[in-house]
């Protein structure tokens, strides 16, 4: 079995609660779980730092999506915070220049819809951790798309 | 300017994902307060009786349909006159049993369930319950008993949401003491 890697979408996908917890990690199997985590915490600084940037210059409606937070030399992170502060954080290879911005607003578009759909569960509440099946699904198929 | 009579043919508009959103905390909620999910499934059969026996005026006040003739009849004016009028939705009529007295009801795809998944530990819980006390509590009131239950549920796993009906017996109207 080769290491298809470039087909695949995202590396890891996180979603975090407004108080800056996890709700949700999935990263995909093969690689080190706790690298990955370490990368979301520290992009949560530069969420942060988006977000109160843009309060302060301009009157104009900031945008749900953040874009690039910060690339390091194996990974790009990018970000996209709700108006209700729940963010998700999507990890992607650098060597996938295939990814186009686009195709990164579609997932977090598709992750936004999902979220939305599982707080809509009479027996979810708001700030528990993520254990919906139907959530991971969609977190799953963004992250192996073998094309 | 006339007032219209009756209540008029059309059905006030409210979001269907906040009747979803309703039921589901409503549900929610019953599960806290009793914590038992027979109970809690009691209770909701109890709250659709109690909407059933109120609903069924409305219905006949708004639809217009004449008596039913048979069980068959009445089959398919609950699926394509009442649910289509209540929940937007058209349920087919399946499984008749060989004596016609039993049917069900398939349902594809229930507003009351949008966006729900059972947590685990709840395998008991009949969420859609509410509509088993609705057409019990209508029937009644048209002199029908039925049995009312569920036999498959799209949220415990399988494939659709089948609900049985079951005719019991015909209600004789209860005289009032005293009178002949």
């Amino acid at each position: 079995m080769t290491g298809q890697r470039s087909s695949k979408m995202a590396v890891c996908v996180a979603v975090i609660s407004k108080e800056n917890y996890p709700l949700y990690i999935q990263t995909i199997p093969t690689e080190d779980d706790l690298k990955f985590h370490y990368t979301v915490h520290t992009s949560l600084d530069v969420v942060e730092e988006k977000i109160n940037n843009v309060g302060k210059t301009t009157n104009d409606l900031r945008e749900l999506y953040l874009g690039l937070l910060y690339p390091t030399e194996d990974y790009k992170v990018y970000g996209y915070v709700t108006n209700t502060k729940i963010k998700f954080v999507v990890v992607v290879e650098s060597s996938n220049t295939a990814l186009r911005d686009n195709e990164i607003r579609t997932m977090f578009r598709k992750l936004h819809n999902a979220y939305t759909d599982l707080v809509c569960n009479p027996f979810y509440t708001p700030g528990d951790r993520i254990t919906s099946r139907v959530f991971e699904k969609v977190v799953n198929a963004m992250m192996l798309q073998d094309s | 300017m006339s007032r219209q009579a009756g209540r008029g043919t059309e059905a006030k508009k409210v979001s269907a994902e906040l009747f979803t959103l309703t039921y589901g905390a409503l549900v929610a909620q019953l599960i806290k307060d009793y914590e038992s999910d027979e109970e809690v499934n009691k209770q909701l059969d109890k709250m659709g009786y109690n909407i059933g026996v109120r609903l069924i005026e409305d219905f006949l006040a708004r639809s217009s349909v004449g008596r039913c003739h048979d069980f068959r009849e009445t089959a398919d004016v609950i699926a394509k006159v009442g649910f289509k009028m209540f929940l937007g939705i058209t349920p087919t009529v399946a499984n008749w049993s060989p004596s016609g007295d039993e049917f069900s009801l398939i349902v594809d795809n229930n507003p009351l369930t949008e966006f729900v998944e059972l947590p685990d530990g709840h395998q008991n819980l009949n969420y859609s319950n509410l509509l088993g006390g609705v057409l019990r509590g209508s029937l009644e009131m048209v002199q029908m008993e039925v049995d009312v239950t569920f036999l498959q549920d799209a949220l415990k796993g399988d494939s659709t949401t089948e609900i049985r009906l079951k005719f019991i017996r015909r209600l004789e109207d209860a005289l009032p003491a005293g009178e002949e």
